[in-house]
């Protein structure tokens, strides 16, 4: 097995940025050693990338769901257990429950998109992380894994293409 | 009739609607470290002015607030005006206020986002914590009204001794419901665009400041995935929030229109109260941009003409819809011929609370109807935030009506009494300087411009060359 280093390389723009990625491809260097840091989201399809897979509309969906459950018990399921008697209306009246499991399918769908962030990114993570501050300054940093003995040769194509730097970077608390 | 054509087709009328492109801010990049360091040096200049704005405020809040509702608690309901029939009084009036303020957020950052309008970018964040501040004010005034606040949780469904179940059937269980589910959903709505501006105020702060940025941002870098994921949850709230939006004000509206009351029984009271709920809301966030233009450092760069120009045309929509409504529920009534329906618009138009109802339609009606059509006024910031004022007293005051003005008078003429409110007085004015406090304070501990949908806009936007002439063009980049 090959030992690997990570380096990152810190470009000012999206064009060579997106060439630097394209390079690293030919390069041997397989889309899932390199990541894209940026102070904006960027799309996949400018930066020459794979379309990034995330589960939060699934989760979504199913919070969702788990609510209208949940609406659906409270409105229909708990006067089995306490009636409330209301003049001229039903125990298990549609139209208010309606109200009821709205509201708590709309809570499920929002509370679980909002927690599915938090699940699909691993927030919080306080430990430290490979990043530079000059991200959230507008750069774009293309963080990649290559062998560490050509390294010096992956220096040199990213430097050919622009970059303003280009080192291995450790992991540091933000 | 040549003439005529030519009159028609001066040149002149072409050259008054040409703007200069350096006026929209997404047309005047600057780099994206430049306007973090603007953003940045915004929250941290504060000057004496602010410290003692700030200490009046918290004055304002002991006294009025914290005195005024512990005196309140200690004394009972009795210190309030409500009384039989105007049990429901300038609490309530504050709650449905506050409501409406809310909406602004919810409105402003998500249906504009849905319709991809441009002119929101700088103003979201300033909005969406009006929505968060503006409910809980909304939530304090139905603590007041409760009286009893300490037995608020008997409202939370949960097995109990006591044998109570809440009421589901009832419009204020769903009131309960549905204000908790928008106080929340915009909350998480206001914290995920909030996060990479949180990382960016760490990566530039110091000392306290870095550390409570660094618990904030959670460990936010900016990579593919934390922006895909972002990026879906932020486009799920969009849409989802909006129609939580409408329920809650409709089901603030269901709280009158159940009643078979004069003045309250009206299909229309769900829809007529979202449009109010938009007007208020809409010309506070034109108050709010003016203040922090005016106050905030660097705030100038990010909160331009256009920003009023654009919120002063929706305000301006919103005024025409309010008045349609505003028409329509009055006229059903005028025309049903219901007796006591009747006596109440005759009290209302010419009783001890007309002055209120004519100073409500020329607030809320012919005042922004005679001036929001001119581009000149919109794009006048001052002038909108008059405008804006102007609105908001005319909605208060709107509430004040349909609350305890209509429960003056009933189907027993022998209870109707004029409602004057006493310890209610403090206690909103309490509300209004709580919410100023919390802005204040968020304002420097909270990058009230969100950068990095700022610089996606810039980038997005370039001009290019049609004809001889330049003109903006957007790259569809999201």
């Amino acid at each position: 097995m090959t030992d690997t280093n990570t380096l990152l390389a810190l470009f000012k723009d999206v064009d060579p940025a997106a060439e630097a990625v394209e390079r690293l491809r030919s390069m041997g260097v397989r889309d899932n050693q390199v990541d894209i840091i940026s102070g904006i989201p960027l799309l996949e399809t400018a930066l020459g990338r794979p379309k990034k897979h995330t589960n939060v509309a699934r989760l979504a969906l199913g919070g969702a769901g788990a609510g209208f459950l949940l609406g659906l018990f409270l409105a229909y399921g708990t006067p089995y257990l306490f009636t409330v008697h209301v003049g001229g209306q039903p125990v298990y009246p549609i139209p208010p429950g309606i109200i009821l499991v709205f509201e708590m399918a709309m809570l499920g769908l929002m509370g679980t998109a909002f927690l599915g962030v938090f699940l699909e990114s691993n927030f919080p993570a306080y430990h430290p992380l490979k990043y530079i501050p000059e991200v959230s300054d507008g750069k774009i940093a293309v963080l990649f894994e290559c062998p560490a003995l050509e390294q010096e040769k992956f220096v040199q194509a990213m430097q050919a293409l622009g970059a303003e730097s280009v080192g291995t970077v450790e992991a540091r608390q933000l | 009739m040549l003439a005529t054509v030519k009159a028609l087709f001066r040149p002149a009328a072409h050259s008054e609607e040409h703007e200069d492109p350096a006026e929209h801010l997404l047309l005047d990049a600057r780099p994206r470290g430049e306007m973090n360091d603007m953003v940045m040096d915004s929250m941290h200049a504060t000057s004496w002015k602010f410290w003692t704005v700030t200490m009046f405020l918290i004055l304002t809040v002991l006294v009025c607030l914290v005195t005024a509702w512990g005196y309140m608690i200690a004394e009972g309901l009795g210190v309030a005006g409500v009384n039989q029939p105007e049990y429901w009084g300038i609490f309530l009036v504050n709650t449905v206020f506050w409501i409406g303020i809310s909406h602004a957020g919810t409105f402003v950052s998500a249906l504009l986002r849905v319709l991809k309008a441009e002119f929101r970018r700088p103003f979201t964040r300033a909005a969406e914590l009006m929505t968060t501040f503006g409910l809980i004010q909304a939530g304090l005034s139905i603590f007041m009204h409760l009286g009893r606040v300490w037995l608020v949780y008997w409202m939370v469904p949960y097995p109990n001794e006591r044998g109570l179940w809440p009421d589901f059937h009832s419009p204020l269980m769903w009131d309960f419901l549905a204000i908790s589910t928008y106080l929340l959903a915009s909350t998480m709505y206001l914290f995920l665009p909030l996060i990479p501006d949180l990382a960016m105020a760490r990566d530039h702060s110091t000392g306290w400041r870095k550390i409570f940025y660094r618990i904030l941002s959670m460990g936010f870098r900016g990579s593919e995935s934390e922006w895909t994921h972002l990026k879906t949850a932020m486009n799920i709230f969009a849409f989802a929030i909006l129609p939580v939006m409408f329920s809650v004000h409709t089901i603030v509206a269901w709280d009158f229109a159940m009643a078979i009351r004069p003045g309250w029984s009206s299909t229309i009271f769900g829809p007529y109260f979202v449009v109010g709920a938009l007007h208020s809301g809409l010309a506070a966030v034109t108050m709010v941009l003016f203040i922090i233009s005016r106050t905030m450092k660097n705030m100038k760069y990010f909160i331009r003409p256009e920003h009023f120009d654009g919120l002063g045309k929706l305000m301006l929509m919103i005024t025409m819809t309010w008045g349609y409504f505003f028409f329509n529920d009055y006229i059903v009534e005028w025309y049903g011929g219901d007796t006591i329906a009747r006596t109440l618009q005759k009290f209302l138009e010419t009783g001890p609370l007309a002055w209120m109802f004519f100073l409500m339609l020329i607030c809320n009606f012919a005042i922004p109807i005679l001036t929001l059509w001119n581009k000149k006024l919109r794009r006048t910031p001052w002038v909108m935030f008059v405008i804006g004022l102007i609105i908001n007293i005319g909605m208060w005051l709107e509430r004040y009506i349909i609350i305890p003005g209509s429960l003056s008078i009933n189907r027993m003429p022998f209870t109707w009494r004029i409602y004057f409110p006493r310890v209610e007085v403090f206690l909103t004015i309490g509300t209004f300087a709580l919410f100023l406090l919390l802005y204040m304070l968020a304002s420097r501990l909270i990058p009230l411009v969100p950068v990095w949908e700022v610089q996606e806009g810039q980038l997005a936007h370039s001009l290019s060359k049609f004809g001889k002439t330049r003109v903006a063009t957007k790259a569809e980049i999201e």
